[in-house]
C-alpha cells in the first residue's frame, strides 16, 4: 500500500513538473476561481455585518401623550411583551427621555438654553420596541395603530418610522438575496472555468492514459496520479489565491471603513484567515479531483 | 492447449465487414506472422486480442479463457500477459526511457528494488544503457522501438503482439528489431508479428497467416509473402 502511494505521489509530482505549462494553466484558472470564492466569503461577511448593523439600529419608539399615566404605559408594555413578533421592549419615562436628550444635546448650547427657558420637561414617555425580525416591524406598527390604546399615542412618529423601516427591511432582504445570488453565480462560474481547463488538460493527455491502460494498468492505477495532481493544483492555487487576497484586503479595508466605520474587512480577514484559506484549499482540491475524475472516465474506457 | 484461439471471429464497422469468420490457433512459444495489405484487418485482429475492440461475432480465447467475458480488472491482468509493440511506439512522452520500462513493472506490482535492478538490465539488453534518462523525443525511431521492446520484456509476457513494428524504421533498425523479436521468441515467448514487409517475412521462414478480403487465404508453417 505504501509503495502504491509512493508511486502515485511520484507520478503525480512528475506530471505536475514535466507538464509545466499545463500545470500553470490549471493552477491559474483554479487561482481565479478560488479568489472569487475568497472574495465571496469576505463580501458575504461584510453584507451580513451591514445587515446586522442596520437591524441593530432599527427600533420602533411608541410615544405616548404626556397626560397618559405611567401605570397605563407599563400595562401596555406588559400587553405587548406577549406579542411573539417582539423581541424586547424598553420603557423610557419622561425623565429618562429628558436625561438622554440632555446628554445628546450637551454640546449644543442653543438647545440647552431653550430647554431651560421652557422650564418644564417637554418630552414624552415612550416604549422602545425591537422586533424578532426586521420584516415584523411594519406588522407591529400596523397592530399598534389599530390597537385599543391608539388614542393614547402620538401616532405621527409611527407613520414616519414605517417608511424608513420598510426601506431598511427591503434593503437588508435585497443584500441577503443579492449576496446569495452572487455566491451561486460566482461558484458556478468558477466551477465551469476550472472544470473546462482540467478537462482540456486531461484531453491533451488522453494518449498517455490509453498507453497506460494498454500496458495493463488498472483504472485506479491510472487515475490515482491524475487525481492527486488535481488535488495538488487546488492546493497550490489556494496558496496563491490567499497570498493575492492579502494586499487586496489591506487596500480595500480602509476604503470600506471610511463609509461604514463599524465594518473592518481587515480584521475579519485576519481573524478568519485559516477559515478562508481552509475553505479555499478544500474547495480547490475538491474541484481538481472531481474535475479530473469526471474528465478521465471517458478515456479510461480502453 | 493453445495460447490463442480465434474461433469464427467476424468484425464489422458500420455494417462493413473487416474480418469474416476467421479461425486460427497460436501455440505457446510460437512465432507467427500475419500478412496482408493495409486495411485488411491485421491491426483489428490484434486489438481484439488486447480487448481494445470486441468481435461482432465469434469468440477469442487466451489460455482457454474467453476474452469477451473478462471483467475490467481481468482485462488489466490479460494485458500484463500480452505485450504489444506498436508502429507508433506508444511511449509515455513525459517519462524517460527508464521510467517507461519501470512503469510496466510498477503496473504489474513489482517491488521497487526489483525494478531498480531489472529496468537498467532490460535497457542494456536492447543496447540503450546510455539512453536511460532520455525522453522519447530525444530518441531516434529505432531507439524508441527498442525502449518499447524493453518495456514489453519488463512485463514478462506470454505473448508479444508486434503491429508493424518496423513500419517507421530504416533497414538497419528494422533488422535489429526483428533480431530482437526472434531472440525473445527463442527464449520461449510467443510472438504474432503483423507486417506487410515482404523481405522480413521471407527471411524469417516461420509460420505465415495471410489475410485478404477479411478472410484467411493461406496458413503455412514455413510460409512466404505471396500477396
Amino acid at each position: 500500500m505504501l509503495i502504491i502511494l509512493k508511486r502515485v505521489f511520484r507520478t503525480a509530482w512528475q506530471g505536475l513538473i514535466r507538464n509545466s505549462w499545463l500545470s500553470i494553466a490549471c493552477i491559474t484558472m483554479l487561482t481565479i476561481s478560488l479568489m472569487i470564492l475568497g472574495t465571496i466569503l469576505i463580501f458575504n461577511n461584510v453584507s451580513n455585518e451591514l445587515v446586522g448593523i442596520l437591524e441593530e439600529k432599527m427600533d420602533i419608539s411608541i410615544y405616548f401623550k404626556r397626560e397618559v399615566p405611567e401605570e397605563d404605559i407599563l400595562k401596555i408594555r406588559d400587553e405587548l411583551i406577549g406579542n411573539e413578533k417582539i423581541a424586547k421592549i424598553e420603557y423610557i419615562s419622561q425623565e429618562e427621555a429628558l436625561a438622554i436628550f440632555e446628554e445628546r444635546s450637551s454640546r449644543n448650547p442653543t438647545i440647552m438654553r431653550a430647554l431651560e427657558e421652557l422650564g418644564e420637561n417637554p418630552l414624552a414617555a415612550f416604549l422602545s420596541i425591537k422586533a424578532k425580525d426586521t420584516a415584523y416591524y411594519s406588522e407591529i406598527i400596523d397592530e399598534v395603530n389599530s390597537s385599543a390604546f391608539k388614542d393614547k399615542l402620538m401616532t405621527v412618529d409611527l407613520a414616519e418610522n414605517q417608511r424608513v423601516i420598510e426601506r431598511i427591511s427591503a434593503l437588508s432582504t435585497g443584500i441577503k438575496l443579492g449576496s446569495f445570488l452572487m455566491i451561486i453565480v460566482a461558484a458556478l462560474l468558477s466551477i465551469l472555468i476550472s472544470f473546462n481547463t482540467i478537462r482540456m488538460a486531461i484531453y491533451s493527455l488522453r494518449g498517455e492514459i490509453e498507453i497506460m491502460k494498454l500496458v495493463g494498468a488498472s483504472n485506479w492505477f491510472v487515475r490515482g496520479p491524475f487525481l492527486l495532481e488535481g488535488a495538488l493544483y487546488g492546493l497550490f492555487a489556494s496558496f496563491i489565491a490567499i497570498v493575492i487576497l492579502m494586499p487586496m484586503v489591506m487596500w480595500i479595508s480602509p476604503k470600506v471603513q471610511s463609509f461604514i466605520s463599524e465594518i473592518s474587512i481587515n480584521s475579519y480577514f485576519w481573524s478568519h484567515f485559516w477559515y478562508i484559506f481552509g475553505i479555499q484549499a478544500v474547495f480547490g482540491m475538491a474541484l481538481g479531483v472531481i474535475a479530473g475524475f469526471w474528465a478521465m472516465n471517458r478515456y479510461l474506457k480502453v | 492447449m493453445s495460447l490463442v484461439y480465434f474461433k469464427n471471429v467476424s468484425k464489422a464497422y458500420n455494417g462493413s465487414l473487416i474480418l469474416d469468420n476467421v479461425t486460427f490457433k497460436i501455440d505457446p512459444g510460437e512465432f507467427a506472422s500475419l500478412v496482408g495489405r493495409s486495411g485488411v484487418g491485421k491491426t483489428t485482429l490484434l486489438k481484439m486480442l488486447l480487448k481494445e475492440e470486441s468481435p461482432t461475432k465469434g469468440r477469442i480465447f487466451f489460455n482457454d479463457k474467453d476474452i469477451n467475458k473478462l471483467k475490467n480488472q481481468e482485462i488489466a491482468l490479460l494485458r500484463r500477459k500480452i505485450g504489444m509493440v506498436f508502429q507508433d511506439f506508444k511511449l509515455l512522452t513525459h517519462k524517460t526511457a527508464y521510467e517507461n520500462v519501470a512503469f510496466a513493472m510498477e503496473v504489474a506490482g513489482y517491488p521497487e528494488r526489483m525494478i531498480e535492478k531489472d529496468a537498467p538490465e532490460l535497457l542494456k539488453l536492447v543496447n540503450l544503457e546510455g539512453r536511460a534518462n532520455n525522453f522519447p523525443y530525444q530518441l531516434s525511431a529505432g531507439e524508441k522501438q527498442r525502449v518499447v521492446i524493453a518495456r514489453v520484456l519488463a512485463q514478462r509476457p506470454e505473448l508479444i503482439l508486434a503491429d508493424e513494428p518496423t513500419g517507421d524504421l530504416d533497414p538497419i533498425n528494422t533488422w535489429e528489431i526483428i533480431k530482437l523479436l526472434t531472440k525473445i521468441n527463442e527464449l520461449g515467448t510467443a510472438i504474432i508479428l503483423a507486417t506487410h514487409n515482404k523481405e522480413v517475412i521471407n527471411t524469417l521462414g516461420r509460420r505465415v497467416i495471410s489475410l485478404d478480403g477479411g478472410k484467411i487465404i493461406r496458413d503455412e508453417e514455413e510460409g512466404r509473402y505471396l500477396i
